[in-house]
């Protein structure tokens, strides 16, 4: 058996003096497809973070091909091959679509390859060559999101993690975006996707990790925590007075 | 829950104003007998210092808003109380150009200074309102601004306040005693005000303005009252130094004395008062140590030029080094609470937020 | 009416005010640092000019060079040594640490060279004037003029055609996403601070040439041109701060002509009071731009 691509092991991190995740363990295989489930506040965004970089972690470590990357800048875990596309898209409103894109080929830049990668993404995303020299702030949710998917994977990254990708997208926006990110998977990227729709996640990864009140609640094939568990549950904590989330 | 108990946790609660008073009635007591005269002119100002200090917590450390315009505040007492308080003959001599209804004004030195403290307040509730609502970068920059007018304001406005030259013949009143006295005065009101429901609407303001709003905080309007509240101080403070220092001129509330303010609160922590005090007494012993040094090498004609400068810059060193170090201040934003080994801990995780 | 001279007069010291301006918005835009240090760069330059032409003697372009190199230096020095450590502390922290930095340069200056200012030896052709369709204006006004066209084009080629400089303009609007980008955050940040002392050495070069003296002081007076100018025309854009420097130098320029002798040493408290008035009905300035609140983390 060969060595996972990614393992966090242990992670804890806290806000202050809030803690948020309690000891998180999980690993990804080259090629995979892994949905990160949970309700809000279980710690899906907060492990995402921990990985890039963007907080750093109390405790636990995280590996990527066989190097230790905790507590790294992002920038330089970028350099190594992890690409997010953050919670709300986060375009830069005052670039355009083209200086969004070139931005994210910043960390692995060549010339040639830059036009040619454009092109892919043109093929993928037809919408973003019509709006290329618009600002971002101007194109629509689902565009900019497209433009989020586009941005991150112009650094060519070997692991890439969406954070809530279908957030405020209508119906249609969003089976769009699964379609997409199982296409990114079948050419060959290897893809962690946080996600609050369970149902739809489920439907088109191989495996999930169930996080709740930031620890691992359920491991295990997509067809097993369907089966297993009962999704709902877990987003309305078990008794429905507590429930205030309805998943999308 | 029994008496010792609650007698132990009323201590918890209340002690920090006796942990700060005693030491410094104590030093002050120590020095009224024993010091020399050196000492206890120190000791005077570094007790003006601390109520001007104190009044620049009351706003800044309670709504985390940098107040340039603090020191102007400062002047405004100062010269308002000296006009109030000096005889006319002296005043119609030092400044040949006052209105004659101002040389007429004379009235005894501790209504004068109150006085001043409340013109000072007046001017601050004239302008500060909108000045409050400007925020962050802005705000900074638009109450340093506001300081340059006032500024301007007293070098140029020779009819009152004898413009840039020195205004001189202000009757000497701030001994040590009454310094000290004052200090521990205004000490129980900046603590008070802390601890008050303004203060603590202040501080929620600082910490998170949009979660202030949402809970039904007027941030302006806390703002505002802060503001008054810290000049109002201020005045006083300024009218206690100019009987203290008897002449002075514009210049002495200007950006570099205001520079000295603040390495006072930001290297003491303007989060709590403890912090205030802290910083005041570790700036003041600082300076004069190195003014001491400045001199000696001086007088020691060891160099070919004369050293000038080496105090601010030995303080602003101090302070990035202190805001890199502990960016809440040495004492940080808990006030020091009776068993004083036990809060080292807290403060801690305390200090991202408190900031400065 | 509006004449030659006036037109001449306002173009040339909004010119210089609008270079001011930029300089300091740059690191406002991505540190959120309103950086009372900025004017020591101009004083620092003037001190490189100094000793470039009055001590060593060298060549006028060597003395320019000289001037900007070490406005540069003590830029980046700066971001070096003090803000780079307090970079993710509190807003507070950041701006006081601009303000020790500065009275420590203004102080070491004091020490190492001395309180008395120093004259300048500036090239001759910053004493000419000349005379143009009538109008009799100082040579320097136009240099000045020039310079701050070719500058500016130099910048808003650099911000919109370079990676840096899209880099740049990402960094001031969400800094967190564009180190996700994998642009390195000390990056952007050098290269606003190196940019910035750019800018403010080659401003000196025009605001000492107007006096032919430098002191330790020299700095303060053009960091509160440059404070009320950005805030006037917009801290949240390079935009904001030019346009700013521009209304700055014509509000300057009417005051100066239509305030009575008796008021006119109240010339600089008017200023202020008019822009603080200003803000409170557009606290946003002129220009609404598109930098974000966002902090340094």
């Amino acid at each position: 058996m060969t060595m996972p691509m990614l393992t966090v092991e242990n992670l804890m991190a806290s806000y202050g003096v809030v803690r948020a995740l309690h000891g998180i363990s999980l690993e990804m295989n080259e090629g995979e497809l892994v949905a990160l489930l949970g309700a809000n506040g279980a710690g899906k965004s907060t492990t995402l973070k921990s990985i890039t970089g963007v907080l750093r972690p109390v405790k636990g470590t995280v590996t990527f091909l066989g190097e230790e990357i905790t507590n790294r800048k992002p920038e330089n875990i970028v350099k190594r091959g992890i690409s997010l596309v953050p919670e709300g898209r986060e375009i830069f409103g005052q670039l355009t679509v083209e200086e969004n894109l070139r931005l994210g080929a910043f960390s692995s830049y060549q010339r040639d390859r830059y036009k040619a990668d454009l092109k892919e993404i043109f093929e993928l995303f037809p919408i973003l060559e019509e709006r290329f020299g618009q600002p971002g702030g101007l194109l629509s949710g689902g565009e900019q999101q497209m433009l989020a998917i586009a941005r991150a994977m112009m650094a060519h990254p070997k692991l890439l993690m969406l954070d809530e990708p279908s957030l405020g997208l209508s119906p249609a926006m969003t089976d769009n975006i699964f379609v997409l990110i199982k296409r990114l998977q079948e050419m060959g990227s290897t893809i962690l996707l946080v996600e609050q729709n369970a149902e739809r996640a489920l439907g088109i990864v191989d495996r999930a990790y169930l996080l709740a009140n930031g620890e691992v609640e359920f491991a295990g094939s997509a067809e097993d925590l369907k089966r297993k568990v009962d999704i709902a549950s877990v987003y309305f904590g078990g008794d429905d007075e507590a429930s205030c989330e309805v998943p999308l | 829950m029994n008496l010792t108990s609650r007698l132990a946790a009323f201590s918890r609660q209340h002690s920090t104003l006796p942990i700060l008073m005693i030491p410094l009635v104590l030093v002050g007591l120590g020095l009224s007998m024993f010091g020399s005269s050196l000492l206890v002119n120190v000791y005077t100002y570094f007790c003006v210092s601390l109520i001007m200090v104190l009044g620049l917590q009351m706003f800044m450390g309670n709504a985390g808003i940098l107040n340039w315009v603090h020191i102007g505040f400062v002047g405004i007492g100062a010269y308002a109380s000296g006009i109030l308080s000096t005889a006319p003959l002296v005043k119609g001599m030092g400044v040949p150009n006052m209105y004659p209804a101002l040389v007429e004004l004379s009235m005894p030195v501790i209504p004068a200074i109150l006085l001043g403290g409340v013109i000072a307040a007046l001017v601050a509730a004239v302008i500060g309102y909108p000045l409050m609502r400007l925020s962050d970068f802005v705000g900074v920059i638009t109450l340093f601004a506001t300081l340059i007018v006032i500024h301007v304001v007293m070098t140029q406005w020779d009819n009152v306040t004898n413009g840039p030259r020195t205004f001189f013949g202000v009757q000497e009143f701030t001994t040590l005693t009454v310094a000290l006295i004052a200090a521990l005065i205004v000490m129980v009101v900046a603590y008070w005000f802390r601890e008050s429901a303004l203060g603590l609407r202040l501080r929620a303001s600082r910490d998170d303005r949009y979660a202030a709003m949402a809970v039904g905080i007027d941030v302006v309007r806390v703002r505002y009252y802060g503001f008054v509240s810290s000049a109002l101080i201020a005045g006083m403070a300024g009218g206690l130094w100019g009987h203290f220092i008897t002449s002075f001129s514009p210049k002495a509330f200007y950006i570099s004395e205001m520079f000295i303010l603040l390495s006072m609160i930001v290297i003491g922590g303007s989060g709590s008062i403890s912090g205030a005090v802290t910083g005041t007494a570790l700036v003041t012993v600082a300076r004069e140590a190195f003014r001491q040094l400045e001199g000696t090498i001086n007088n020691a004609h060891v160099l070919s030029f004369e050293v000038y400068g080496l105090t601010e810059a030995v303080m602003a060193i101090a302070m990035v080094t202190i805001l890199i170090w502990r960016p809440g201040g040495v004492v940080g934003g808990q006030e020091l609470r009776w068993p004083l080994l036990k809060r080292a801990k807290r403060s801690e995780t305390k200090e991202v937020e408190d900031g400065v | 009416m509006i004449d030659l001279e006036f037109l001449i007069n306002t173009l040339s010291l909004g010119s210089l005010y609008a270079l001011l301006a930029l300089g300091l918005v740059l690191v406002y835009g991505i540190l959120k640092l309103v950086n009372f240090a900025y004017g020591e760069y101009i004083m620092i330059a003037g001190y490189g000019l100094y000793f470039s032409a009055t001590v060593l003697q060298l060549p006028w372009w060597a003395t320019m060079l000289f001037g900007v190199a070490a406005a540069v230096l003590t830029s980046y020095l700066t971001e070096l040594a003090a803000f780079r450590p307090v970079r993710t502390k509190s807003a507070n922290a950041l701006i006081v640490t601009s303000f020790a930095v500065s009275i420590f340069l203004q102080n070491a200056v004091l020490i190492l060279v001395s309180p008395r200012a120093r004259a300048v030896q500036l090239p001759p052709i910053f004493s000419k004037t000349v005379n143009i369709a009538g109008a009799t204006t100082p040579v320097r006004n136009l240099l000045i003029i020039g310079t701050t066209i070719v500058v500016l084009v130099l910048m808003s080629l650099l911000m919109k055609k370079t990676v840096l400089g899209i880099a740049m303009r990402a960094a001031a609007e969400k800094f967190t996403t564009t180190r996700l980008m994998g642009v390195p955050a000390n990056l952007v940040i050098s290269a606003a601070f190196i940019i910035s002392g750019l800018l403010a050495g080659i401003a000196s070069i025009f605001w000492i040439g107007r006096s032919s003296s430098v002191d330790p002081i020299t700095g303060a007076a053009p960091l509160l041109i440059a404070f009320i100018a950005t805030v006037m025309g917009g801290m949240h854009s390079p935009t904001g701060a030019v346009v700013g420097g521009f209304v700055y130098g014509l509000l300057f320029n009417i005051l100066s002509i239509t305030l009575p002798a008796s008021m006119i040493s109240y010339r600089d408290a008017f200023m202020f009071v008019i822009v603080v008035l200003f803000l409170l009905f557009r606290p946003e300035g002129i220009i609404k731009g598109g930098y974000t609140e966002e902090r340094v983390g």
